[in-house]
């Protein structure tokens, strides 16, 4: 097996070493190719900004590689995302984790300050773009992305120093594709790079900043049809509950379905909120002064026990529906059954 | 009409003054401006390297007229212009419609005095980067590229660069994409600069590819070309129409109208149409509210899997693995 050492630094440096060991050149201090005997392909590496430098790798090896990368006193967080159509292994405190775009596990995130070493599969294609950041930089975004941590795969074993493993987001999968095809001798690809890191950086940010919405996991289509199944309950107060399948079948899906979306949308089920709503509007009717009995009112909104509407009326309202009836003036008129 | 003489530059020491001509005041990054002569928002930045970005999102409450006068003429300014209305840059001895429908692109040397005259209503998104001339020059040089008379290009006692054009479909799609984020704060920031970087790579490689100047073109041709663009941008949900359809609707022969549109856009018809078609439909994905193949139906693809195996080629990516993975 062949071994490569090596550290990161924002400044182009470093590769000077890793040229020396390969027995390579290094070209415009930026590309680095993989000389014959071990394999084809290159390093890319460019300066993005003040605190930010790319690697883009794109290489197939013939033999077994390994590329160990020190650890430096650069302070960085090195962003590695992986769309290899294979698993290569990237070695962290002598745990091996998989990682690459067949492994549906693509992103690490590792600190310079842990040692790792990263094996490419042999034999095949493997592409990968590190995003070096200087740490200070990242320092509000650090802390914004340690609250979510769940979010991330759980096998973080060892969380004493800072890293991470989980999935690329699809458009950054988009824009590392994009990558792929575009030749590196053309004279677009540095800006293109560039740019493309930046967008990453960009997407990874947003998807850390927003919190996961459980809203939005609802169409607006299904909301819709939610929204007018409780219109519908609330129109039809004064008669017996619809059934559940009733009101599915409203709404266009599965009683299933429809109840564990109702339940989301309103944090309610429809049975209990239908209930709520009887009872608030009962203590309208009560208050109205429109009826003689509690009976009538009982009728009125098709209770058939007179006890079972007060106990409900009890549990929601904590009072008695005598306490809130207003008896109908003696007048002539008859009343409203 | 509000008349406004400002200057720009590769540095953001023009900032002060063009607000203060605008009416406008600076907060942070943004040019705040009065509610009554315009809406929106107007963003700069400093991208490095000798490189300024300034967003436009705004709509215009009254008639301006933009002189631009520039005390530092040692840059060249990339307008990418987006405006819905009536927009047009003139000079002295040129005139030009821009917009999104127009010439899309002007590329505009610094030492040239330019007249920017926009309509009342009009929807103006745009984005302007300032580079200076040394660094093109130093770019160029950097990464060996011959581009024909580089150096009578960026010398501006030579020749003054004015170019007029029409950015490449996928330049479009990058702004679109810019425009959906919120603006402000260090993630867009990441975002505009990524951004620039690709529209200048997007532009190195159009120059290196000697495609068509646009200002060769005959004005009706070129007016025609861009009408069935806009056609097919409109008729993404339906089926691909006929390059006799579009021929005559652009009043040329088939021969002529497949080179034509194949030059200003550069790509034939059928994969301009297909490519917006595939964009759109990942847009639709995006949003969540619908699922692959009611995609697929609404776009009217003959079947499910050749939508996925359209997008697939395009993206490199599946729909269900990129929906797996929003």
């Amino acid at each position: 097996m062949r071994k490569v050492t090596h550290y990161y630094s924002l400044t182009p440096e470093w590769q000077l070493d890793v040229v020396e060991q390969l027995n390579t050149k290094l070209i415009d201090n930026k590309i680095i190719f993989i000389p014959k005997e071990i394999g084809k392909g290159f390093f890319y590496f460019s300066q993005v900004m003040d605190g930010v430098s790319v690697v883009y790798a794109d290489l197939t090896a013939k033999e077994p590689l390994k590329i160990t990368r020190l650890r430096s006193d650069n302070e960085l967080y090195i962003f590695h995302f992986d769309l290899s159509e294979h698993i290569n292994l990237i070695k962290i405190n002598n745990i091996d984790y998989q990682i690459g775009a067949f492994n549906q596990l693509d992103l690490a995130i590792l600190d310079n300050q842990i040692e790792s070493s990263f094996k490419p599969a042999v034999n095949e294609r493997t592409i990968a773009l590190r995003i070096l950041i200087d740490k200070k930089l990242l320092h509000d975004f650090i802390k914004k992305i340690s609250l979510p941590e769940s979010s991330f795969s759980s096998d973080t074993p060892g969380k004493k120093a800072f890293y991470h493993y989980g999935n690329i987001d699809s458009n950054s999968i988009l824009l590392i594709q994009s990558l792929k095809t575009k030749p590196v001798e053309d004279l677009s690809f540095d800006s293109f790079l560039k740019g493309i890191s930046l967008k990453v950086l960009g997407n990874f940010f947003n998807k850390f900043y927003e919190t996961k919405d459980t809203s939005t996991e609802i169409t607006d289509l299904e909301s819709e049809a939610i929204e007018k199944t409780k219109d519908y309950l609330m129109n039809n107060l004064y008669g017996p509950f619809p059934s559940l399948t009733f009101l599915a079948g409203m709404a266009g899906m599965s009683a299933s379905k429809y109840k564990s979306l109702f339940k989301k949308h309103f944090n309610n089920t429809p049975k209990n909120l239908f209930i709520e709503e009887k009872i608030n509007l009962a203590q309208k009717l009560l208050k109205s002064g429109e009826y003689s009995t509690l009976t009538a009112v009982m009728y009125e909104l098709n209770y058939t026990k007179l006890s079972y509407f007060c106990t409900k009326y009890y549990e929601q309202l904590k009072r008695k529906p005598t306490d809130d009836f207003v008896k109908k003036h003696h007048r002539k008129n008859k009343k409203v059954t | 009409m509000k008349i406004i003489e400002h200057y720009y530059g590769a540095d953001l020491s023009w900032v002060e003054h063009y607000a203060a001509q605008i009416g406008g005041k600076i907060e942070g990054n943004f040019i705040i401006l009065p509610e009554d002569s315009q809406t929106g928002i107007r963003y700069f930045l400093d991208c490095g390297d000798g490189i300024i970005a300034y967003y436009i999102d705004v709509e215009y409450r009254r008639n301006f007229q933009l002189i631009q006068k520039n005390l530092n003429q040692d840059f060249v300014g990339f307008y990418y212009n987006l405006t819905e209305g009536e927009a047009s840059v003139s000079s002295g001895h040129f005139m030009y419609n821009v917009g999104r429908w127009q010439y899309n692109l002007a590329v505009i040397d610094g030492s040239l005095e330019s007249k920017y005259d926009v309509v009342k209503g009009s929807k103006t998104f745009a984005l302007c980067i300032f580079i200076k001339k040394s660094m093109i020059k130093a770019y160029a040089k950097k990464n060996n590229i011959v581009i024909q008379n580089i150096d009578s290009l960026v010398d501006s006692k030579e020749n003054t660069i004015v170019r007029f054009d029409r950015m490449s479909s996928e330049s479009f799609h990058l702004l679109d994409d810019l425009r959906k984020l919120e603006v402000g704060g260090a993630i867009f920031d990441l975002n505009l600069r990524g951004t620039v970087h690709l529209l200048i790579s997007n532009y190195l490689k159009k120059i290196a590819t000697k495609r068509l100047i646009m200002q060769t073109v005959n004005n009706s041709d070129l007016g025609n070309i861009i009408n069935v663009q806009m056609y097919l941008i409109n008729h993404l949900d339906d089926h691909f129409p006929s390059i006799q359809y579009m021929a005559k609707m652009a009043n040329m022969s088939e021969s002529k109208f497949k080179s034509l549109f194949k030059k200003i856009t550069g790509d034939t018809a059928n994969v301009f149409f297909m490519e917006n078609k595939l964009l759109f439909a990942k847009e639709l994905l995006e949003k969540k509210q619908l699922t692959i193949s009611q995609v697929s139906d609404q776009l009217h693809f003959t079947n499910n899997s050749y939508f996925a195996s359209k997008f697939k080629e395009y993206f490199g990516l599946s729909p269900k693995a990129f929906n797996k993975q929003l």
